[in-house]
């Protein structure tokens, strides 16, 4: 067993299902998403795009993209949600914009997890 | 993404960053959880917010104070432990990307990237010198002069910086790396279009041979100037088709032949490189018992020319190895003795000598066993081989008849043969040629043009020869003689003769003004300034060529 290995998927893989606790729940409320859920998930995601920076492969390069995609999808509504929050501008349409751009954050961390499953599969084989 | 110092660098920052989303997830966590107390006295706790702008600027060590309001006890505890993880992984980070941008590999790549960045901005013909010394020092410099642009490969790190030091003019693109690496080869632009050749002159010839070998298998298409000491390794680099092979011994030797045989020739040959002129006076070898001390890979050269010439030679050799690898009958040829010694000298019939060769690798026993050759027989011409290049020269003062440099050679050759081809061919084709014709040449090219004429050549195509290609091209017969006459009245000719005619592998000496011109045709001028502008406007202008052809109709 390859401890570097384990550390990397066990934060690709945590860096989904936190990204997915987040998302799941109804699309018009902010009250069945937590907010701690979504600090989590962008430390996670974080984390998990470090891990992957410095491989040079194909395979790497677009694992590493992936992870960007999350990043960049998580701040995103973190940080909307903190500015609308502030300033009191928080209705219906702000409330869908921050779920859905976690859903997008979702969807890549999904394609990074199919894709690291994959390499792992190449690898045994 | 073939930007490899970047990657390096990000993956040498890993650890530090994952540090520092740790400590500060944990610091802000904490202080999400902690419980605080608004000014009024009211319960509340920090939003996400509020923790990660207190923790942003806390870590940092900005430090605003205590936002948004006061903090209490069990927050102020958790705040100091907050500052020690979180300022200590910042240092850390701060740490790692310092000593990774001083980490000698990456240094090593982004010098690298550099490197091929400004060898891939070079839109100029260039040639790729193989290490930084005196020898190359001097090519560089006449290399340059001429318009071309250099590319250095050197391994060792002083003479890099000596290099970067010497402030070229236009800059030169040096890359620290082993010489004989193809990577570095690539990185330099050997597969560049704007490559027009390749040095490399190392004392080492399994190292030149190597190179060659790699350069070859890298562009089959670049000329390669490379340096060759024994037979047996000139054969390897003809084998590989290297264009230019460079022996200073064999090169020595001719000279020497030269000089016995044929002065004039020699005349014209250093003319040619133009390190003389056609007017200084002749130096002539006498005929007679040589010594030579020596007995190396130049002193075998030598006897080579001296036999073929049937002239008596001794050898004295001070290295009694050198004996264990010689044959019997050599043995019999070479004193072993230090040729300093009077005795041995006398012994070696100095008296009846008329001329002696210092030829040892060392200069201070060249310049002190002439001296003593000189004391005894005062009349024997002294020829000395001058090993080392120095700004001020022993020798020059020392009154000896005649110098040989080795490295000198390899300089002029180098040049001549990489930016003047023609005039290459042009010596290799004379070196055959006797006494007389050398003198009828020098004679009619010291009277039409000058004591010192210049050498130019010019080819025939449409970027060099535009007027000319476009009438050839056109079916019009044009010949030699055009390209002789002046611009100011067209019936009369400049001061230039032809010297060589190249078409098509086959060469033409000395051609007749009636030959006619193809294209692609090289060929090879000796004239003066003016003569040289002529050519140029009546090769490129079309009304100049209408003009100079209306005096040959």
């Amino acid at each position: 067993m390859n401890f570097d290995k384990l550390i990397s998927g066990f934060f690709i893989i945590f860096a989904m299902t936190l990204n997915f606790g987040f998302f799941y729940g109804s699309m018009d409320s902010l009250v069945q998403h937590s907010k701690y859920e979504l600090f989590a998930a962008i430390v996670v995601n974080l984390i998990a795009t470090t891990l992957k920076i410095g491989d040079k492969t194909q395979i790497g390069s677009v694992l590493l993209a992936t992870s960007l995609v999350a990043d960049i999808q998580l701040i995103a509504a973190a940080t909307v949600w903190t500015i609308t929050h502030y300033t009191g501008s928080i209705d219906l349409h702000i409330t869908s914009v921050i779920i859905s751009l976690s859903g997008g954050a979702l969807l890549a961390n999904v394609i990074s997890v199919i894709l690291y499953i994959g390499e792992t599969l190449k690898a045994k084989r | 993404m073939s930007n490899n110092s970047f990657w390096l660098l990000l993956q040498k920052m890993r650890a530090p960053f994952i540090v520092i989303v740790l400590t500060h997830t944990i610091a802000i966590a904490g202080l999400v959880s902690l419980n605080g107390v608004t000014a009024d006295g009211e319960p509340y706790k920090m939003t996400i917010f509020d923790a990660f702008y207190f923790i942003s600027y806390t870590a940092t060590t900005i430090g605003f104070g205590e936002t948004p309001y006061s903090f209490t006890y069990p927050q102020r505890m958790w705040v100091s432990a907050s500052i020690y993880i979180t300022v200590i992984g910042w240092f850390y980070g701060i740490g790692s990307l310092i000593s990774t941008l001083q980490d000698k590999l990456l240094i090593q790549e982004i010098a690298k990237t550099r490197f091929r960045k400004k060898v891939r901005n070079i839109r100029e013909d260039f040639f790729i010198i193989l290490g930084y010394n005196n020898v190359t020092k001097k090519i560089i410099g006449k290399v340059l002069a001429r318009g071309y642009r250099v590319v250095v490969i050197e391994k060792n790190t002083e003479r890099v910086n000596e290099l970067i030091l010497e402030n070229y003019v236009p800059n030169i693109p040096v890359l620290q790396a082993d010489i004989y690496d193809p990577n570095a080869l690539e990185l330099a632009g050997i597969k560049s279009r704007y490559c027009k050749g390749l040095v490399s002159l190392f004392e080492d010839d399994n190292l030149n041979l190597k190179i060659a070998l790699t350069a070859k298998i890298l562009n089959q298409s670049i000329p390669l100037a490379i340096k060759s000491t024994t037979n047996n390794h000139t054969e390897n680099l003809q084998d590989l088709g290297v264009e230019i092979i460079e022996n200073p011994f064999n090169i020595i030797s001719n000279h020497i032949q030269m000089l016995l045989n044929a002065p004039t020739l020699y005349q014209v040959t250093k003319w040619v490189y133009r390190i003389g002129d056609l007017h200084t006076s002749i130096f002539t070898l006498p005929k007679g018992l040589y010594i030579i001390c020596g007995y190396g890979r130049m002193g075998k050269q030598i006897h080579q020319v001296l036999a073929n010439n049937n002239l008596p030679v001794e050898f004295i050799e001070i290295d009694n190895k050198i004996g264990t690898a010689l044959t019997k009958e050599e043995l019999k040829k070479v004193i072993f003795a230090n040729a300093d010694d009077k005795e041995v000298l006398k012994n070696a019939k100095i008296e009846e000598a008329v001329a002696i060769i210092a030829g040892t690798n060392d200069d201070t026993t060249n310049l002190s066993l002439l001296a003593t050759a000189r004391k005894i027989n005062p009349h024997i011409v002294t020829i000395a081989r001058e090993n080392e290049i120095e700004n001020l020269s022993l020798f020059h003062y020392a009154n000896i008849h005649y110098i040989f440099m080795p490295s000198r050679l390899l300089i002029h050759k180098t040049i001549n043969a990489l930016i003047h081809p023609m005039a290459d061919k042009f010596l290799e084709l004379i070196s055959t040629k006797d006494e007389q014709w050398a003198q009828e040449l020098a004679q009619s090219l010291r009277e039409e043009i000058g004591p010192n004429p210049d050498i130019f050549d010019i080819k025939i195509t449409e970027n060099d020869a535009y007027a000319i290609a476009k009438k050839i091209n056109s079916k019009e017969a044009i010949y030699l003689d055009t390209l002789l006459r002046s611009r100011a009245n067209h019936h009369e000719y400049n001061r230039i003769k032809p010297l060589l005619l190249w078409r098509n592998k086959k060469s033409y000496l000395l051609p007749q003004p009636q030959i006619e011109l193809q294209l692609d045709d090289e060929i090879l001028f000796a004239c003066n300034g003016e003569a040289i502008e002529d050519i140029e406007y009546i090769a490129q202008n079309d009304y100049e060529l209408e003009y100079i052809l209306k005096a040959t109709i």
